[in-house]
This record gives structure tokens, sequence and C-alpha cells, in this order.
């Protein structure tokens, strides 16, 4: 239901494998507006809740699984060895300090002291050997946090406050790794109580902690009293908030008029024409957050034809005609991105060179790949086969402006002979059609913090899927040169290097039009005025209430 | 009324066999920078969310929301229909069969039929025609199975049997006329309101293939934008009342002259 | 002796439907493509690995022949034990429990609010001449085709965001109630309004209403005593179906108004494909829709001396 269906995100982060140096650039400005002015002073006490379009979580320990709706939600609960500030720079949150060793090859950190967990235990080495182990253990059944490990052999408890991260090989995206919510530390005492409990009720040392789960309608978080931790660029000493309520609304106008009523006092997942009316409510503010990672773009499939000629590859690009459609359906508030990676990330490089329309030249490349017109429908043709392009939507993850922008795209692009045959499936079938390679188009977010997510999505080893058939290479690029660019890209010593070898990645991805950039993966909040401190994390862009009060 | 109504029907089915005539554009034509619309000269009924012209996109949706209502009531009240009258006009047993077997699918909320149906078959138009027409199927049954007991237990029956007429002639004169007349009420309803169910599947992501100019999808399609441009609900929602209104009325009057005469 | 009869038959029967959807839903569920190992491990996309998805598979006997699975799902259920949902990770027992109360209480008002409207525009539009006809079924034909999704977010829209009178949120306050019952309501009203109408026209036309009015009955007393009880009939037999299409309806109408709810929990269960929790979500309504229509069947008879006859013949 438009969004009726959680417009869940399974969007899935996942490793940083790359070598940089500790403080390289990973991410930046992912707040614009982000937090919120008051001239009053923090008011301590009250309650705020807060309506998610998100699909709930099956479980609210982000270690199991790790999609973006459990780190929402985790956040509140949750902390990490290390965070990041706006300008993508790791900086200590349970982990005062830490250096790598010179070979690269191991990590240690040293831990806050007297740091406790909501249950009493203690934050110790011991504590992080168990949390990483945890990430680790097949059992867990961890997929973000797991693949974001997979460089680390153990874990040594040097001294109750300092632990070593034994790596296989350099990999200097490991605080960026460690800074996703997904990789976040929780108490031992918890984790030993079987994965069923822990989903129920997870323990960390955020300022919030979890003290009701009441299934398909609300969490209810409690603030902790102990808090004294925080990551270090945290503002004023909360938390002030009593109480949080996360509820699960899955509608979207429901979501929009429950805020304008005053009932809810923040809503994620803003739909444009709301985002745009709430402009003429003073009651109503909004924090943009685009999320870090990929762009949200179409990935032609150059696995099979049609697609597997670069020719017919480009005439789709040069026919698909977006900018206008952009503008008309998310009324300004998203804008044409011309990158494979989201604004946020510095790396990205813009080429928007690559995306002129040209329906002329598009039909000339049609023409001399064979691709001839004589139908009456106008659809072109090779050896009596349509050049039909099946195009699956998960309905659960593009939203209607999205859905619209889609069928605007089949009918520009139906202009030069292509027959864009859109699907809309819910998640699990959709998921079904990528398994069984029966796609030539998808869209497909995904969030990670850094460059490296380019890694996983356009390495040759992402085509080959999973025992359950997912895999995160869509475009099916099979190019050893790109694979060879991304690998010393993840190696490189030194930043200049890496830059410039991701641009030239960037430059195979997107010059030989395997991707169509749309814009960033939006991800919009609105809350009421009277909410003060609210900011989004620098890391993976969800908000935190660590730091918000009410100003009522 | 009845005037209206036939006009009306005769004006929707033109619309569904010709829609050139009524509408010369292109119903799938966008035009992004006209998007949102309000009603005006050059555009009757406003723009959608692309673009489109909204009266063209409904003279047009008219053949394929009329085929998909009409299919899933016969099939609904087919499948329901024949399952009712064997209960109904069958012996104990095969009555007492049969209505278990209805109450079997009345156990499955015919939302659930339709999704399962479409998650096994896979969406599209067809699909959801089927999915509907199953949904609903079990409702009719029932419905016609009360109907057809309580006609064929009424004294005309009764007296038929006591005169010797056999069981055809039982079913043909008095059965069929005097259930009939609920069925054809059903009918008429039936169409507007499979519409509606498909709509609702298109609402649930899994509704006919977009950018067909369908009724419901167009509905389910602009309540997104309900509340800032009123139109792009308000034209596809009219024209499923009006279908549904004028087969409504004109099964009435039909209903009505039988009645009486 | 005839009313032992009817309970013991209908006690047979409820049994058999309840067996029967298990096995209609167990084999269907069958037919969905995909490994219900997966939606186990965390549903769609995961990146389970073999060893995990063939742990699971043995956890939940998903190895076996499809003949032990069912022989065993059905032994299970006969100790009344519905087994573990593979999404939510909670017993499913557990969850229907927690859900069941807050969408009953909406399908009984919705229900009821349904027979209060149609049978006022029934009746009223009945007696009061042709322009009353008129706008009756004009009101029923619009309440038909209105979509509950439609309905409801204008509701929301007049209601909440711009009279600010109710909560677009259905909690468990009563006021929460209000709108998802209307949304629920109207649509089923003009169903039932139509049904209802047809009968009564039907029924002031026969031979023992002309009767009753000779014996010298008023108009209202004709109506309300003899005429309605006939025209309830279909209208009767038609909320057994009522029921389901509010479980349908339910689905819609709780997930736009975030009310927690078994509508809800079926759709999310069947895009999860989480067996256990569908199956047990198909014998609770199956159970339900047994008691609704033996209640209507009862009614029936009430309402239908010839029913009552026969019963008694």
């Amino acid at each position: 239901m438009p969004q009726f269906l959680p417009l869940s995100a399974p969007v899935r982060a996942a490793s940083a494998l790359s070598m940089i140096a500790v403080g390289a650039l990973v991410l930046t400005g992912c707040t614009s507006g982000a937090t919120t002015t008051s001239s009053s002073e923090p008011v301590t006490g009250g309650t705020l809740i807060y309506a998610t379009g998100d699909a709930e979580p099956t479980c609210l320990d982000p270690h199991v699984g790790g999609n973006y709706p459990q780190a929402l939600v985790a956040t509140q609960y949750l902390e990490s060895l290390v965070s990041l500030d706006t300008d993508g720079t790791p900086i200590p949150w349970l982990a005062a300090e830490w250096t790598p060793a010179d070979d690269g090859l191991s990590w240690e950190f040293t831990l806050h002291d007297g740091v406790t967990f909501t249950d009493g235990t203690a934050l110790d080495a011991a504590a992080i050997k168990t949390n990483i182990e945890h990430i680790q253990d097949p059992a867990t059944g961890s997929s973000t946090g797991y693949l974001a490990l997979q460089k680390v052999t153990s874990v040594d408890v040097v001294s109750p406050e300092v632990v070593r991260l034994v790596l296989s090989s350099p990999d200097s995206g490991l605080l960026e790794s460690l800074s996703q919510p997904w990789l976040a530390i929780e108490s031992p005492t918890a984790l030993a109580r079987g994965t069923d409990i822990n989903c129920e009720s997870p323990v960390g040392t955020g300022p919030f902690m979890v003290t009701a789960w009441d299934r398909q309608n609300s969490i209810t978080l409690e603030r902790n009293p102990d808090f004294t931790t925080g990551p270090a660029d945290a503002a004023g000493d909360g938390p002030y908030l009593d109480t949080i309520v996360w509820r699960f609304v899955p509608d979207s106008a429901t979501r929009y008029a429950a805020l304008a009523s005053g009932e809810v006092d923040v809503i994620d997942n803003a739909q444009p024409d709301a985002i745009v009316a709430s402009r003429s409510d003073d009651a109503i503010e909004e924090l943009d957050a685009p999320r870090p990672g990929a762009s949200n773009r179409l990935e032609l499939n150059s696995g099979k034809a049609p697609f597997d000629d670069e020719r017919v590859r480009e005439a789709f690009i040069r026919s698909a005609d977006i900018n206008d459609g952009i503008t008309s359906l998310f009324f300004g508030t998203a804008e044409r991105s011309y990158s494979v990676l989201s604004s946020v990330e510095p790396l990205g490089t813009s080429t928007p060179d690559l995306f002129t329309i040209d329906t002329d030249a598009a039909n000339t490349l049609l023409d001399e790949a064979g691709w001839t017109r004589d139908s009456a429908d106008g659809i072109r043709s090779k050896d009596g086969v349509p050049l039909t392009v099946r195009f699956p939507v998960s309905t659960n993850q593009s939203i209607p402006a999205e859905q619209s922008l889609f069928e605007q795209i089949q009918a520009t692009t139906r202009a030069v002979g292509f027959d864009v045959q859109l699907e809309p499936l819910d998640l699990s079938s959709w998921y079904g059609a990528l398994g069984e390679n029966q796609y030539d188009l998808v869209s497909a977010p995904y969030t990670k913090v850094g460059p490296d997510v380019l890694r996983i999505l356009f390495d040759s080893s992402g085509i080959t899927p999973a025992p359950s058939g997912y895999f995160a290479n869509h475009s099916q690029i099979n190019d050893p040169a790109l694979d060879l660019l991304l690998e010393q890209a993840s190696a490189a010593p030194d930043a200049t290097e890496r830059a410039s070898l991701y641009a030239d990645a960037q430059k195979i991805i997107v010059g030989r039009y395997f991707v169509l950039p749309l814009y960033d993966q939006q991800n919009h909040f609105l809350f009421r005025s009277d909410v003060q401190g609210l900011r989004a994390m620098p890391t993976v862009s969800t908000p935190t209430f660590a730091e918000s009060w009410l100003d009522r | 009324m009845v005037a209206t109504s036939a006009a009306l029907l005769l004006f929707l089915l033109t619309a569904a066999v010709l829609p050139g005539l009524l509408a010369p554009g292109n119903p799938l034509a966008i035009a992004p920078l006209e998007a949102f619309q309000p009603p005006s000269a050059a555009h009757l009924l406003g723009t959608d969310e692309s673009g489109r012209d909204l009266y063209t996109r409904i003279i047009h949706g008219a053949g394929p929301s009329l085929l998909i209502g009409a299919f899933a009531t016969v099939i609904g009240l087919g499948l329901g229909g024949v399952l009712g009258a064997i209960a109904g006009l069958g012996p104990h047993w095969v009555d007492a069969g049969t209505t278990r077997f209805v109450e079997v699918l009345f156990a499955f909320p015919g939302l659930l039929l339709a999704l399962l149906f479409i998650v096994i078959a896979g969406p599209g138009p067809l699909t959801s025609t089927v999915a509907v027409g199953l949904a609903t199927a079990p409702g009719y049954a029932r419905l016609v199975r009360t109907q057809v007991l309580a006609v064929r237990r009424s004294a005309y029956v009764e007296s038929a049997i006591v005169l010797g007429r056999g069981w055809w002639r039982r079913l043909v004169r008095h059965i069929a006329p005097n259930v009939g007349g609920t069925l054809f009420v059903l009918v008429t309803l039936g169409i507007g309101q499979s519409i509606v169910w498909a709509s609702a599947l298109s609402y649930l992501g899994l509704g006919v293939s977009p950018p067909a100019a369908e009724w419901g999808a167009m509905l389910s399609a602009g309540r997104t934008y309900v509340g800032s441009f009123w139109w792009l609900t308000f034209f596809p929602g009219l024209a499923i009342v009006l279908s549904a209104a004028s087969t409504t009325l004109l099964g009435r009057h039909l209903q009505q002259r039988t009645r009486s005469s | 002796m005839s009313a032992l009869r009817w309970t013991v038959g209908r006690l047979g029967g409820l049994v058999f439907v309840l067996w029967a959807a298990a096995t209609l839903t167990f084999f269907t569920l069958r037919l969905i493509p995909g490994d219900p190992a997966e939606a186990v491990l965390g549903g769609p996309g995961s990146q389970a690995s073999e060893e995990a998805l063939a742990a699971a598979r043995a956890e939940y006997g998903l190895d076996q022949p499809l003949v032990v699975q069912y022989l065993t799902q059905l032994a299970r259920y006969a100790r009344f034990d519905f087994g573990t949902s593979y999404a939510l990770r909670q017993p499913v027992a557990q969850v229907i429990g927690d859900q069941l109360a807050g969408t009953i209480a909406l399908a009984v008002m919705a229900l009821a609010l349904a027979w209060v409207l149609a049978l006022l525009v029934a009746v009223w539009s009945t007696r009061s001449g042709r322009l009353a006809a008129g706008i009756g079924t004009g009101l029923e034909v619009v309440a038909v085709a209105i979509p509950h999704f439609w309905l409801a977010t204008s509701l929301v829209l007049l209601f909440s965001s711009t009279l600010g009178w109710l909560p677009a949120l259905s909690g468990s306050s009563a006021a929460g109630l209000v709108l998802p019952v209307i949304t629920l309501a109207i649509p089923l009203a003009g169903f039932i309004g139509q049904v209802m109408r047809e009968s009564l026209l039907d029924a002031l036309s026969s031979p023992f209403v002309l009767a009753a009015r000779t014996r010298g009955e008023t108009a209202t007393g004709v109506i309300w005593r003899h005429a309605l009880r006939h025209a309830a009939l279909p209208a009767i037999g038609l909320s057994g179906w009522a029921f389901g299409s509010l479980v349908s309806g339910a689905v819609v109408v709780e997930t736009i108004f975030a009310r927690p709810g078994i509508g809800r929990s079926l759709l999310s269960a069947v895009q999860a494909r989480d067996v256990p929790l569908v199956t047990g979500i198909v014998l609770i309504v199956a159970l339900a829709y047994s008691v609704v229509t033996t209640a209507t069947d009862f009614f029936e008879r009430i309402a239908d001396p010839r029913l009552r006859l026969a019963a008694v013949a």
C-alpha cells in the first residue's frame, strides 16, 4: 500500500575492506540542516513518539541479519567502538583511542573507563571479544556485520581496557566498518541468553534501553539513567527524554497526518508531497540526511541479452529522460545524481555528460546493434525477438514517486523502440526474480559507509549468488580490470592514489553504461518544531535522540 | 433515471470498444512538466503525476476496467452459483458436502486467496482478474444456496411439487426466476465491486502492471496525492461509481419489469 | 432431538472445515516459489549460508518428505500446538492471542454499524417514495464502490488533519476505533443494504404481506414484523460472507491506521512466507467463520419460519 507497505529498506551495509590510514576521507556533510537549534536550555523529561515507515525488524539485535530498520532503532540503545564526525573522520566512542600496528595486520583499541551496560555488566575488552565472535558465529545469522569483519581472524584481550583485533590482511576500512550500527557493542551477559531473548531485549550502553516491544505496534525505549558515553562529537549532557515510543506506521499518508495533528513528534520516510506541504507549516521542520554508499540507480543486467551489448545499454541510457520527472515527482526534494556513489561520498565522481539525452544517437546505436524497427507498435526486434526489457520493481522499496518515474522511463525509452515491462512485486518475489536472473533492469538500494561499496556492488565475485540466491552485482559486470582497480583501491596506502583508483573504477562503471544514476537514497525526516537537538549520525544517517529534548 | 443510466452505460460501452472516438489522445503519453495540473480547458479532468491527461486515461481505461470487473464477476458468480445451486437443489448429502466445501473456501479470507494466487501465478491483469473472482466466489455460493433453499421451500414450489411438476420445470419456472432476481443485483453490484477489489490489489502493490490505464490502478496510484491533488483519485473513483450505479439501476429496472409482468 | 443432531452435525462440520483449511493452506503454501528455510533465516534477500539453511531445514523438519511434514503438522495441530512463527520468533498461538482481540472488536463493531446503516437506509428508502428510493440506491452503490484504502485516507484527512477531531493512529483508545470502524462499515453497509432492499421489495409484494395487510396491520407493522424478517434472510446469509470480507478489509485498515491485528499480521506473514503464522491465522479465521455461520444459520431459522418448519419436519 504505497507506501502502505512498510517502506522497508533491507538495505544492506557491508564491509569496508579498503586500506587507508586512519582519518582518511569517508563521508562528509550528510547532515545538512541536521541539528536543530534553540535558544532555550535543554529540558529533562517527556515522551517522544517516533513513527517509522520502515518495516518492523524481526530482531532488535542488529548483529542478526543487519538492515536499515534495525539500524534506525538500534542507534537509540546501542553504541559502537568508534563514530565519524561530519567530515567522515573516525572519532572516539566506546573506544577512547586506537592504534594500528605498523604492518596494518592488527589494531589495538583502548576502551573508556567505567562504562557499564544497562544490565550492570562492565564494558571491558572481553566484552568486545564476545561481540565480535558473536557477529562472526554463523549461528548468529549476521550478514552485514559478518561481511564487515571478514578480515578479522582473532580478537585478543590485552588487558581489561585494551583489545586487539588481528587481521588476515590490512584493512583500513575497519574503522568505518566498526562505526556502523550493525557492529554495535552489546552486553555479553545479555548475548549469552540466546538469540530469541536477545532479539527481544538487546542490552547496550546507549542513551536509551529497550523496555517493551509490542509487536506490530511499538517499541518502548526508556532513558538510561547511567548513560556516560556518547560519541566524541555529542552535544550537551543528555539523554533528556524519559521515554521514546517507536511506533510502526506503515502508511505514509497516516504518518504525515499523525505528525501534522501532533499525535507523533517525528516521522521518517517522508514522501515528497508531504515534505513540500510541511514547508508551509511552522510547527513542522525537516531533516534531510541522504544515506551514504551507493546512489539510487538503475542497473542494467549486462549478463544477458539485450544489455550484454554496450550499444544497447548506451541507447537505453541516452533515451531514458528522467530530469523533468524527478523535478515534478519529487517537487524539488531530490536532486538528480550523475554518480554511482551518494553525494555524501567525497570520492564520488559526477559525470553529467555521459547521461545527456540523445534519441537520434540512441536510434543509430540500436540500428547498428541489429535491432530493427519494423513492427507496427514501434518496438524494435532482432531475429524475431522483440526488444523487451524486464524490470521487476519492489513495491516495498520503491516509493510511489519512484514507481511513477519508472513509468516515465518506460514511456521515453519506448520512443526509440524499447519495450520495458514493469513488474510490481512484493519483496520475496522480487528477490526471487533477481535470484533467477529474470530481470534486465533493477533498482536496488545499498547503504554502506565509504566508496568500498563499489567493490560489493560491481566486483565480479558479486555475481555468484549466495545459497539463498542473493547477490549484489546486479549489473553483472564481469571485468577483471575493474576487479583489479577495486582491489588496489581498497589496499591503497595513499589517499590521493586511492581517490584516483576509485575515479578510474567509476569511469568504467558509468562509462560503459552499466548504471543509470537517479538520485541519492532519500532519507527525509519531518519533526515537530518543539523537538530540539535532533541530528542524524554521520555514519549511516540514522537519527539519534541522545541529545534531544522537548521544548514545550 | 433509467434513461440516464442507459445513456451512461452506452457511453461507457462506447469508451470500452472505441476509446479513440471519445478521446483521440494517447493515454500513455507523458509530459512530466505538466504533471498535477488541475482540471482546465486543456485538460478536462486535469493531469496525473506524469502529466498524462486524465480524461484520456479514464476513457481508455473503460475497456480494461470493465473487462476485469465483468470477468472477475463471471468467474466468481459462475463458481459460486454452481456450488450454491448444487447445494440448494441437490439431495441432503450433496448439500452438506458442497456447503462444507464452500465453508472451507470461506475459511480463507478473500484477500488471502487473492494474494496467494498472485504470489504463485505472478502479477498481471489476468492473474488479478482470476484472483478477484476466486476471492468473491464463496460469498456468491453461500448467498445462492440460501436463496435457492428459501425459494425451494416456499409455498409456490411446494404447490408445484404437489401438482406433480418435474424438478426441471420447477427449477426453470419457479426457482431460477426467483433466485435470478437477487443474482442479477449481485452481478450489477459485482462489477463495480470487482473493480474495487482489483484496486485494493493495486494498493497492495500487486495489481495491473503499470502504466495501463485501469481505473483501480489509477485510483491506487493517485492515493498518495489525495491530500494535495484531489482529481487524481476523484475522477477514476467517479468512473467506478458511475459504472456500478448505471449497471445496478438498469438491472433493477429490468428486474422490476420481470416482476410486474 | 433435531436440535441435538443439528449441534453434533455442526461440530463435525467445524472439525472438517478446520482440517480442510489446514490441508489446503499447507499444500498451497508449498506452491509458492522459494525456500521456506530462507524465511526462517531473516526472510527475503538473506545471505544465509548453505549450512545455516540446512540447519534451519532440519530444525523445522523441512528436510522430511512432504507427507511426513504434513502428518507431523496435523498431529501438532491436534495437540493445539501451532508452532513458532519463522519471522517473529514467537509461538504462533501467542502472536495470534496478542492480535485477535483487536481485530474481533473492529470486525464486530463494523458489522454492527453496517447492519444499522443498511437497515435504516433500506427501510427509509422503500417507504418514502421514488426519490428516496433513488437516493437509497445511490448511497448504496457509492458505498459499495468505495475502496477501503481511499476511504480511510480521506477520513484521516478530514477528521484528523483538517478538523482534528479524531486521531489518525488507532491506539487502544475508543476514539481511535471510530475511523477504522467507519471505514470498514460503509462499503459493507452498501452491500448488505442493497441485498436487503431487494428482498424487502420482494417481500412487500408477496402474498403473505398482502395477507397481513388485509388483516388490517399497519404499513409500519407489516415492514417490521413481516417483511423485514423475510428480507433479512439473504442479508443474514451475507453476514457470514461479510465476516470474511471484514478480515480482508482489516488488512488494509489495520495497515493504514497503524493498528495491530490479525489482518496486518496476515499480510506480513504472506509476504515473509511465514508458513506457520499464515496457517495459524487461517485456522483461527476458519474457526471464527464457523462460529459466525452457525450463528447466522441459527438466526435464519428464527427469521424464516419455512426453514424452521423444514428443520422440524
